[in-house]
């Protein structure tokens, strides 16, 4: 099967919408304005995701911005057997975990950070959300910095790769067999590691709280 | 409650909805009969909610420019794509992987030529061999395994001229006589000259040759013709003398035996043209053995090869016919 095949077959059985699959036709054909398209359209998306698992904003910017370009200087090899967006996940992934690894050898981030003293009104409204016969809505949390701050240091303690499976689920929302895809790890594995990073953070949040 | 791995993955896929609809029903059906497992389900969606509800962040503006500057820079310094990048190192890899390999098929064949030459059996000599005769205590010599040679079967002419052909000829046929040689000779006189056909062992014309350098000076030239490995082809050395014969024919092979001939012979010749042969010209006869030129002989050891004797493969291997003619 050709490569327009792939594509082709890709966008029909998994119901892209086609725009996608004509960007990245056009963006393999020079043509910067669907170049400028497709990073208009992810870059958010990448972003977000590359903090959460990074959680340094100017990191976050620069891996963002190597990962569009690796992703342009390589619109060429893609095949069209996974998603467009699968594989610029991939890129961005890979690219970010890379970065962890790397500061985590050179001693630039700490997974045993110095702890922060929280205002003791967020931690027990966050202790209040946690606890099981709460009703507190999600949307309490999003609006008090502290607590995101509280739910980013939590996160921030969960090992890279547990980080990167919670973050595609719950952030990105991605389904177990796209992150295994992402990721390049089995399915199994993807649940496994889900099951203990959620299990993780929760000790962690009891821990801060 | 106490953390049951099992228990946690099915509950997170329930969550997130990666059940099937009878998986579903399963988890429903555990909730509702055991509380633990439903405090376990509302506490694990807490943890997906808070994390879920952090906000989303919105990329910088600049992102867009600066991987378009980025990608200028690296047009600009002439960083190719990795599509490049990847053929080019396909090819590198390519060649180095051949000369890789012919590297190594040129190690195996030196280590091959080494082990060969160290573990290769001795050539058999199909010619006679040179060597050395040492003393070697009894035991070594006994033990020590004796080399095979071939003796090589000599055949020359030797054509004398005298002016005093009646008394060479009969010394010469006394020595014959003396030297036990009458059998294997086949004397045939014809007008002015006397052939001796001669088939004898080595040892048997160096008996010869040693009576023979006796009268040499009755000789006004002595010709030696040697026949070579090449066929029909001879070495031919004038003003020779007996010694040169002897040491020309005790050479254990054809090849070393035509060595030593031109040897003589270019040393024989060279020898003819010195200027004291001018001035011996020019002196009388009888002041001859006042000024005599030493015939040349070789001096190096390594270019003759000296028999031992008593060997049995000397018997009838040399074939030498010698003429005798008058001085005109």
């Amino acid at each position: 099967m050709t490569e327009a095949a792939n594509m082709d077959a890709y966008a029909s059985n998994r119901r892209i919408n086609i725009d996608e699959v004509v960007l990245v036709k056009q963006c393999r054909q020079g043509d910067s304005a669907a170049m400028e398209r497709l990073i208009l359209r992810y870059q958010n998306r990448i972003y977000n995701v590359i903090l959460k698992i990074c959680a340094d904003p100017d990191d976050a910017a620069e891996l963002t911005q190597e990962t569009f370009v690796k992703i342009i200087e390589n619109i060429n090899k893609f095949e069209g057997r996974s998603g467009f967006y699968t594989w610029a996940f991939r890129i961005a992934v890979n690219l970010t975990l890379n970065y962890c690894r790397r500061n985590v050898k050179l001693g630039f981030r700490s997974l045993d950070a110095e702890q922060v003293q929280y205002n003791s009104q967020a931690k027990q409204l966050l202790r209040q959300f946690l606890s099981d016969d709460s009703s507190l809505e999600p949307a309490v949390v999003a609006q008090n910095r502290e607590m995101c701050e509280i739910a980013v240091e939590a996160l921030m303690k969960l090992d890279d790769a547990q980080r990167a499976v919670v973050v595609l689920r719950d952030i990105e929302g991605m389904g177990y067999a796209r992150i295994a895809e992402v990721l390049d790890i089995k399915l199994g594995t993807v649940r496994s590691r889900l099951s203990r990073a959620r299990s993780r953070l929760r000790q962690i949040l009891e821990a801060i709280l | 409650m106490k953390e049951n791995p099992e228990i946690d993955e099915l509950l997170n896929s329930f969550i997130d909805g990666e059940l099937t609809a009878r998986q579903q029903t399963e988890v429903q059906r555990l909730m509702a009969h055991d509380a633990k497992i439903a405090q376990r389900l509302r506490q694990l969606q807490k943890c997906k909610m808070l994390v879920s509800s952090l906000p989303v962040a919105e990329a910088p503006d600049e992102i867009l420019e600066d991987v378009k500057a980025s990608l200028e820079k690296r047009t600009l310094l002439g960083e190719q794509g990795s599509d490049f990048d990847e053929r080019a190192g396909a090819r590198h890899l390519l060649v180095r992987k051949v000369m890789a390999a012919a590297a190594m098929i040129g190690l195996v064949a030196v280590l091959a030529t080494v082990v060969y030459t160290i573990l290769a059996p001795e050539p058999v000599l199909e010619g006679p061999v040179a060597f050395e005769v040492r003393e070697l205590p009894g035991e070594i010599e006994a033990a020590r395994p004796k080399p095979r040679m071939v003796a090589v079967e000599f055949n020359g002419r030797l054509e004398l001229k005298t002016s005093a052909l009646v008394a060479v000829d009969a010394f010469i046929n006394r020595a014959i006589e003396d030297n036990g040689l009458s059998v294997s000779i086949s004397p045939a006189r014809q007008q002015d000259k006397s052939v001796y056909s001669l088939r004898c062992s080595q040892d048997g014309l160096n008996l010869l040759l040693a009576d023979l350098g006796s009268i040499w000076e009755k000789f006004d030239s002595a010709t030696l013709s040697v026949e070579t490995e090449a066929f029909g082809r001879q070495v031919v050395v004038n003003a020779v003398t007996a010694e040169q014969i002897a040491e020309i024919v005790n050479q254990d092979s054809l090849q070393r035996r035509t060595e030593v001939a031109r040897d003589f012979a270019l040393l024989n010749d060279t020898a003819e043209r010195l200027p004291g042969r001018e001035i011996l010209a020019a002196i009388d006869d009888g002041s001859r053995h006042l000024i005599t030129i030493p015939k040349p002989v070789l001096t190096s050891s390594q270019r003759t090869t000296k028999k031992p004797a008593g060997r049995a493969e000397d018997k009838q291997k040399v074939h030498l016919v010698i003429v005798v003619a008058g001085s005109e």
